[in-house]
């Protein structure tokens, strides 16, 4: 059963266009995260899947039924808004509990319920306290608890790890992971962090320029995405873009680029000879071995980050990141300056026309 | 840099002196209600004395003293808790539905307030009597009215405040937009309607000009009644009654600023400084 679909959503403020020709769909039972760099609609998208704003066109479907006209409170949606919104005056069990009292839950039932849910995040021990008293990953869990005690299978968190510190997150990330397992409901949930996003997903869809370009599990948008956009920002540390001319040379088609020559196989999608070869860092390697893309370059810097390293090369005017294990023993160690031959799977490097994947390299020409 | 001791001490002094000063009519006023016609005019003024009651007892044994004390209260806390009303709803909608001339409608109804009494009371002199609401309905109307705009700006201010993120969730967990603003915003901006309260309070309390013109029977308060009870039957300042009477007058005020001094200062920035409210 589809739990969410949105046809062709568009909404503007003023002359500003924020949604447009917005489509996406969202199986049941899905945790759905919607990625998208900073203003790039995500809470315009949520703000007209809950309701708070009508679109300026196009339809909203929840469990099969056109809700775009129905007010926040009819779509029986969980929320857990971006920035808590607790209410100060009451405490956290009344705000927990808040939902259930709007439903006109019957006060006995409302008790183990709030238990339950507490209990799934731990907060058992903060019930008596105010707002106020809490630690910001405190408050998290109590949005995240009120959000997810109401009875519904549809829940909308709101980039909710947003400025948490890191280890919080880590946490709350398996917490609400095992939570959307357990409850077996469908989440949809935004965020701008790309790691946040493939370790919660089992769909990402990838809010760009107001529009969804393209959706899919983490694994496959992660190794092959189809436009430079999601390569780049569904990524940590950037992605390499490698800029190449595509020309014919006989029967075969050749990339040519500052650092290599490969060969391509696919489809271009138009006559521009300009293409860009998309590389993640993990996939270039120091050293050699047969069958890959090889290539000399001089290491500009280097980061060390304790388990792994960060270089910054320079392959003939084409500036390339790298991430190296520092416990691989199969690679040599660099110094700044020093000039190595760095190699790629030709396979692994997609190749982008006007933003879009046409095709991959095919080997070393 | 922590500032020294003896610099405390200085500017503390220099407080304290300045303040005393200040104080020392209000002082003698209150010295005065109790003490007898001969020792409030004694040369060199009388500080030990035996202090009597017969002031305060004569003053409310006037016939009309107490009316004008039960006026007062009624007149200043009706009118004040109206205007809150009417205030807490506009300034939701203000705060809450963004239109484009707000500021300028917040201006507008602010600068009703800028034009002295002294400008106004001919007019509503003229209007009150053409549509004969010279009564208490009338007065109270007219506080009522004039109490609005400091308490919208103070309260518009207050929401202001309170994120709409509060509202939201509530909206999305099936709340009503009343449910929203009374049981969600109320409660987050209650300093601002105590501080609106007290900021009000005190304005309806000492107006003077209105009420001498417009006022009648049911309506007169206490200044009205200081005023035409300055002089004895022989043109003389009846000290003993103006005394006693303002030390009635200003124990509400004096009580209120006591206890809710910090809500003042939000009342005097129209809740643009909110300090530790």
């Amino acid at each position: 059963m589809t739990a969410i679909a949105l046809n062709n959503l568009a909404k503007s403020y003023g002359r500003k266009q924020i949604l447009h020709n917005l489509h996406l769909s969202v199986p049941a039972g899905e945790f759905m995260v919607v990625f998208g760099l900073p203003a790039s609609g995500k809470s315009v998208l949520v703000r007209l899947l809950t309701g708070l704003e009508a679109p300026d066109q196009g339809n909203i479907f929840l469990r099969g039924t056109d809700v775009t006209r129905l007010s926040p409170g009819e779509r029986n949606i969980g929320y857990v808004p971006q920035s808590f919104a607790l209410y100060p005056h009451f405490t956290v069990y009344q705000n927990i509990a808040y939902p259930l009292h709007l439903a006109r839950v019957p006060k006995p039932e409302v008790e183990p319920e709030v238990q339950r849910v507490a209990g799934l995040l731990g907060i058992q021990s903060l019930l008596d306290r105010k707002p106020d008293q809490l630690s910001g990953g405190q408050k998290q869990r109590v949005a995240i608890a009120r959000g997810l005690i109401k009875r519904t299978d549809l829940y909308v968190l709101d980039d909710p790890l947003v400025g948490l510190d890191f280890k919080l997150r880590e946490r709350l990330i398996d917490d609400l992971k095992r939570t959307q397992a357990m409850l077996n409901v469908t989440f949809v949930y935004t965020t701008s962090d790309a790691v946040e996003s493939l370790m919660l997903a089992s769909q990402i869809a990838v809010l760009d320029g107001g529009e969804i370009i393209e959706s899919g599990s983490p694994e496959t948008l992660y190794r092959s995405p189809q436009h430079t956009r999601t390569l780049q920002s569904v990524a940590f540390p950037q992605a390499n873009l490698i800029d190449g001319t595509l020309s014919t040379q006989g029967n075969r088609q050749i990339i040519e680029t500052p650092a290599f020559r490969a060969g391509f196989s696919g489809q271009p999608n138009g006559p521009t000879p300009q293409v860009q070869i998309g590389v993640r860092p993990e996939q270039i390697r120091i050293g050699t071995a047969p069958g890959r893309l090889t290539c000399q370059a001089r290491v500009l810097l280097r980061e060390d980050l304790g388990g792994e390293e960060i270089l910054y090369l320079d392959a003939q005017g084409v500036q390339l990141t790298t991430v190296l294990r520092s416990d691989d023993q199969t690679q040599q160690h660099v110094d700044i300056d020093q000039s190595v031959t760095i190699s790629m799977q030709p396979q692994q490097l997609i190749v982008f026309q006007q933003g879009r994947r046409i095709g991959v390299c095919t080997g070393s020409e | 840099m922590q500032p020294s001791r003896t610099r405390t001490t200085v500017y503390y002094s220099l407080l304290w002196l300045v303040a005393l000063l200040f104080f020392l009519p209000v002082f003698w006023i209150l010295m005065a209600s109790f003490k007898t016609p001969d020792d409030i005019l004694a040369v060199p003024p009388r500080f030990l004395f035996q202090p009597t009651v017969d002031n305060i007892v004569s003053m409310l044994t006037r016939p009309n003293t107490i009316p004008y004390f039960i006026n007062s209260l009624f007149l200043s806390i009706l009118s004040v808790t109206l205007a809150l009303a009417v205030s807490f709803l506009a300034a939701y909608t203000l705060s809450r539905y963004k239109f484009r001339a707000t500021n300028f409608l917040m201006f507008l109804i602010l600068s009703t307030r800028m034009v002295p009494a002294a400008a106004l009371v001919v007019p509503i002199f003229q209007m009150y009597n053409a549509f004969q609401w010279r009564n208490q309905f009338g007065v109270l109307m007219l506080y009522t009215m004039f109490s609005i705009p400091f308490s919208l700006w103070i309260l518009k201010g207050f929401i202001d405040g309170v994120s709409q993120r509060y509202d939201e969730t509530g909206f999305v967990n099936g709340a009503s937009r009343l449910h929203v603003m009374f049981r969600v915003v109320l409660p987050q901006v209650r300093p601002g309607l105590i501080a609106a309260f007290i900021f009000n309070l005190i304005f309806v309390w000492n107006e003077f000009l209105l009420n001498f013109i417009l006022g009648g029977p049911g309506t007169q308060m206490i200044p009205y009644a200081l005023a035409v009870g300055l002089t004895d039957s022989g043109g003389n300042v009846d000290w003993a009654f103006v005394a006693s009477l303002s030390t009635g007058y200003v124990l509400l005020p004096t009580l209120m600023i006591f206890f809710f001094q910090k809500y003042l200062l939000v009342g005097m920035t129209f809740g643009t400084v909110r300090g530790e409210v």
